[in-house]
């Protein structure tokens, strides 16, 4: 009895202390950005803020060109999605559904592909980029993150586009649909899923990249939120307040995004996981 | 986000109808060949773009590594062959084989705690009830989503020496000395704090897709099991680790890359510091190439890394490449 | 070879500078007809370096004489010699900039920056000599010297008071005391001293008579070893003794001004702008502070300073030659470099201009050291060193850790040496 109470107690208690480990450095970020400098350095913690202060992200979003930031954030991120996406979608196809030579190169390719350290051949770009004439920009930058997230999204959409019962493809096309119909009718829409999951993972890698876009666009025209972020560390020496109010707004977007697609993804993680 | 995984042995395996499925439309001959062509023309734009924007600055990379490129040759667009000076210098340099090591404990040791941690949260996660388990997922999602620059951030203001809620709770918990505690003053206390960082943001991705993956175990496997007389432990043995083996495998490989090209967590939270004793290869490469102003050593070093990660994932290349061989 | 370059650089430079004499109108980048309207100069300058109101009075002053535009933009001091490198050697790079008097010989070796002769003799006839050195390089004048600063002892003169001391110390002995009694008669920090302030140590360096650096064949090499820089280590050791604060930090993490705003900090050795940081933290805290020279070892003599300063340079690869030299022109002219050392405190470039500091305490306090102050080397090898982690700074923590003078030179003697030993 008496064991059975602690075997059911422990899964339970072990998940509260995960939740709050979990949670404890987000809390603590947007708490701090809400708090008064006084609450914030103080030799007790002030683990509510009582005092609410919109202080803290008045500074942050008063650093100048902050709409610019992002404005540029949001079209690169998406553009790169978007395109990789696109382009990742029809070689996930050819690789999950089609026999042909050399399809294991491109498989293990895009593997090695996937493992590229990009913020050591940093200088190299820089250097294309420089010789182009297309400093500045926000094309290459879309460009390299688009290539920065492209593999993962080749080789995860392929589990789920292998995912997809084959049947349903065919009898799409038994009942006369070609085979882009069948793709565009059938497989596209149960892709979902897997498009969003996907989707999340490269929007976080575009929106955090910060090493490239520091070297390729010195004009703060062509900036984003990244380089913002990290100047009010060096602006403001620790100001932890705006600090925390500046990483919460550059959070809350990837945020809201996870919160929104979870559910939906994780419906689609069982078939892209295990069946790939 | 979902990891892209080899067929399971034991998984559901997908009825391959005889005849292919490029057999599959009924069009004259023409049609065919064009079929045969398909492939290779919907791979055509992601092989473009891999050559043009990762092959191009690889080869670029390649080309600088035998440069002598400083600040004067940066600036004035002056190039300087100076053959396999940057190599010779960089591998008998005791430095590099040092910050390789260094890089490969700490690559494992993340690896390893990531990977076991998250599987134990992973099966906590099938066995809560349903109420708790949505409130963990919510907290795990959390975590998961924080940016990396956000979280970075958020770690170093955690841990701060003055004022960080870190030292203090250990202070409050009768380890006094610990009340104003430098994180960033040694080696093992900066690698404390980067791993915390990295395997918090890490064990979500393991733990919910781990999850995901133990709801598809048919339960008949589990009573067969059980018929046999087999106890939790072995069931979890017999039958749940086999059938996420494939999982795992794939699993580990990301996290290697990810752990090894941990670039921001590490320079951010203490610049490679102290004394250049948390260094690891992408910092290394990055503090002598771009920090020191030596682009073209940088480029060297930005070589050999990826050399020696190519060689610490060919095991798992190796074991996909004989996959591939067996499917379709 | 790179040498060849360097001259070519320099000879195009002076034939596009002769050209511009002749009163060639009309070509890009030179006056027309229309002065040189229509035209945008970029200037980047550090962060805090000009008060606004500078940058608008300088702007208007050379719109109203070239027609021009200027854009300054406003750069941060972490990071910048990675960022002026690759944007010197861009198509479009700052017309003018702000450059680190330290960091000056590395760029003007790199061919980097244009030759500026024709405006030092226009000009600079009356530059003070120590701090237009920084600028020369082989005997060119590769920038102009701007402003330059020292850094002084900040201090609290509430938590003074609450100790009962009542005249501010004149020698090394008496600040030591004075810091000792604020411990003992107070609850605050007697002085906030992180073990990096490696500008105070390079500072206590020059005060001791010593160097960095040494010369040895035809190679610089680390000089940390001598005794001279081993008794100002020891200096600095006493009193961050004193102190709470990390000796592995340096001044700007946390920023020390912002720890000085609480009111429980005795003293700190800090730029004149520092005390901004302060106030901004903490309004109140504004009527309590108070500013005195770093007393030396004898009351007769200052401790030794670091002369940080900066200088403003022309990239080489700007296409606005003439208009960069106007511009230098006004920013550089008595009215401006008078008004930047009124609003910020700092040493002009000419001792003429000195009468500007009248009445600034921060001046008052920090103009006595300056004639003793020095710098670090004028080598071109120099900018490697201070590129994180800096060895000296390296040094300092090491001692502070309780190593000797002697074993934490020996430990980042390596370092140190291989940094001065590379091309630029």
């Amino acid at each position: 009895m008496k064991r059975s109470l602690f075997g059911r107690l422990w899964p339970n208690v072990t998940a509260v202390v995960l939740f709050i480990g979990c949670v404890f450095p987000v809390y603590w970020m947007f708490a701090t950005a809400f708090k008064p400098t006084g609450d914030i350095i103080s030799e007790d913690p002030v683990w509510f803020p009582t005092d609410v202060t919109l202080e803290h992200f008045r500074t942050a979003t008063d650093a100048d060109h902050f709409w610019t930031f992002v404005t540029n954030s949001l079209t690169v991120t998406v553009l790169a999605v978007v395109f990789s996406l696109i382009i990742a979608l029809a070689g996930s196809f050819a690789l999950a559904r089609m026999r042909f030579k050399g399809r294991r190169g491109f498989v293990v390719g895009f593997m090695v592909a996937q493992m590229a350290p990009w913020e050591v051949m940093i200088i190299a770009m820089y250097m294309i980029v420089r010789d182009a004439s297309m400093l500045n920009s926000l094309v290459p930058l879309t460009a390299f993150y688009m290539m920065m997230i492209l593999p993962f999204t080749i080789l995860t959409l392929r589990g789920f586009v292998a995912a997809v019962p084959r049947e349903l493809e065919e009898a799409a096309m038994v009942d006369g649909c070609t085979r882009v119909q069948a793709f565009r009718r059938v497989i596209l829409p149960l892709l979902a899923p897997g498009l969003m999951s996907t989707s999340m993972f490269g929007f976080i890698t575009a929106w955090n990249e910060l090493p490239l876009v520091l070297v390729l666009n010195k004009d703060i025209e062509a900036q984003t939120l990244p380089l913002w972020l990290t100047s009010f560390q060096s602006v403001f020496g620790n100001d932890w307040g705006a600090t925390m109010a500046a990483s919460s707004l550059f959070a809350i977007p990837i945020l809201i995004l996870f919160v929104f697609l979870q559910r939906r993804a994780v419906s689609g993680l069982t078939a892209g996981a295990v069946k790939g | 986000m979902t990891v892209q995984t080899e067929r399971p042995p034991s998984g559901p395996v997908d009825v391959v109808k005889p005849g292919g499925p490029d057999s599959g439309g009924p069009g004259p001959r023409a049609a065919a060949r064009l079929g045969a062509f398909a492939p290779y023309l919907l791979l055509l734009p992601a092989c473009a773009a891999t050559v043009l924007l990762l092959g191009w600055p690889l080869l670029k990379d390649v080309l600088l590594s035998f440069q002598n490129l400083n600040m004067a040759q940066l600036i004035q667009h002056v190039t300087e062959w100076n053959g396999v000076d940057n190599y010779k210098e960089v591998l008998t340099g005791e430095d590099f084989w040092r910050v390789t090591l260094r890089s490969i404990l700490f690559t494992a040791a993340n690896v390893v705690l990531i990977m076991v941690l998250g599987t134990l949260v992973g099966l906590l996660l099938a066995r809560l009830g349903r109420r708790m388990r949505v409130t963990l997922m919510i907290g795990l999602v959390l975590a998961w989503a924080m940016p990396v620059v956000a979280a970075t951030t958020v770690y170093q203001w955690l841990f701060a020496q003055r004022f960080g809620v870190v030292n203090w709770v250990l202070d409050k918990l009768g380890w006094h000395s610990m009340a104003d505690y430098s994180w960033t003053s040694s080696q093992m206390s900066t690698f404390f704090v980067v791993t915390v960082l990295i395997v918090w943001m890490s064990i979500p991705f393991v733990a919910i897709n781990l999850y995901a993956a133990t709801t598809t175990i048919p339960g008949e496997l589990y009573e067969a099991a059980a018929l046999d007389g087999a106890g939790a432990w072995r069931s979890f043995t017999t039958v749940t680790l086999p059938f996420l083996r494939p999982f795992l495998y794939a699993t580990t490989f990301l996290e290697i890359i990810w752990v090894f090209k941990a670039f921001v967590q590490v320079f951010t939270i203490n610049g490679g510091g102290p004394d250049r004793l948390t260094e690891i290869l992408p910092v290394y490469a990055y503090i002598e190439g771009v920090g020191n102003q030596h682009y073209g050593m940088g480029a060297a070093i930005a070589v050999l890394t990826i050399l020696i990660l190519l060689a610490l994932t060919a095991y798992y290349l190796r074991i996909v490449l004989k996959q591939e061989e067996d499917e379709l | 070879m790179k040498r060849k370059l360097i001259s070519a650089i320099g000879v195009a430079a002076m034939m596009v500078s002769i050209a511009a004499c002749g009163g060639d109108k009309g070509d890009e980048g030179k006056a027309g007809a229309d002065g040189y309207a229509g035209q945008t100069l970029t200037v980047w300058v550090m962060d805090g370096s000009s008060p606004d109101q500078w940058q608008k009075d300088v702007a208007a002053a050379f719109e109203k004489k070239t027609k021009a535009k200027v854009k300054f933009e406003i750069q941060q001091w972490n990071g910048i010699q990675q960022k002026l490198t690759t944007a010197l050697s861009e198509e479009n790079p700052p017309d003018v900039f702000e450059i680190g008097n330290t960091q000056t010989p590395a760029y003007a070796k790199t061919g980097g920056l244009a030759d500026l002769a024709d405006l030092k003799s226009e000009i600079g006839g009356e530059w003070t000599e120590s701090l237009n050195n920084s600028s020369v390089f082989e005997g060119k004048q590769y920038a102009v010297p701007w402003y330059f600063a020292n850094r002084v002892v900040m201090y609290n003169k509430k938590v003074w008071a609450d100790a009962g001391i009542k005249d501010t110390p004149k020698t090394r002995d008496e600040f030591y005391d004075a810091l000792k009694t604020i411990g003992e008669k107070t609850d605050a920090e007697p002085i906030y001293l992180p073990g990096q302030n490696w500008y105070h140590f390079v500072g206590l360096v020059v005060g001791e008579g010593g160097e960095l650096v040494k010369k040895e064949g035809d190679k610089y090499v680390s000089n940390l070893d001598d005794p001279k820089v081993a008794a100002a280590m020891e200096t600095y050791k006493k009193f961050q003794a004193l102190s709470k604060a990390p000796k592995d930090k340096d001044e700007a993490t946390p920023q020390q001004g912002e720890v000085f705003a609480k009111g429980n900090v005795g003293a700190i050795i800090a730029m004149g702008w520092e005390s901004g940081i302060a106030i901004e933290a903490n309004p109140k805290i504004e009527e309590q502070i108070g500013y005195f020279t770093i007393p030396g070892a004898t009351a007769d003599k200052p401790e030794g300073v670091f002369l940080g300063g900066s200088n403003l340079a022309v990239a080489a690869g700007s296409q606005k030659q003439e208009l960069a030299k106007e511009f230098l022109k006004i920013a550089l002219s008595d009215e401006h470099e008078g008004q930047l050392a009124k609003l910020n405190g700092v040493i002009p470039n000419k001792e003429s201009l000195q009468t500007n500091l009248k009445g600034n305490v921060v001046a008052e306090a920090a103009a006595p050291a300056a004639a003793g102050g020095g710098t670090t080397p004028l080598i071109p090898e120099w900018a490697a060193v201070e590129n994180a982690p800096n060895p000296i700074k390296t040094y300092m923590t090491a001692v502070l850790n309780g190593k000797t003078p002697a074993e934490a030179a020996q430990q980042v003697e390596d370092e140190f040496n291989k940094r001065l030993s590379q091309e630029s």
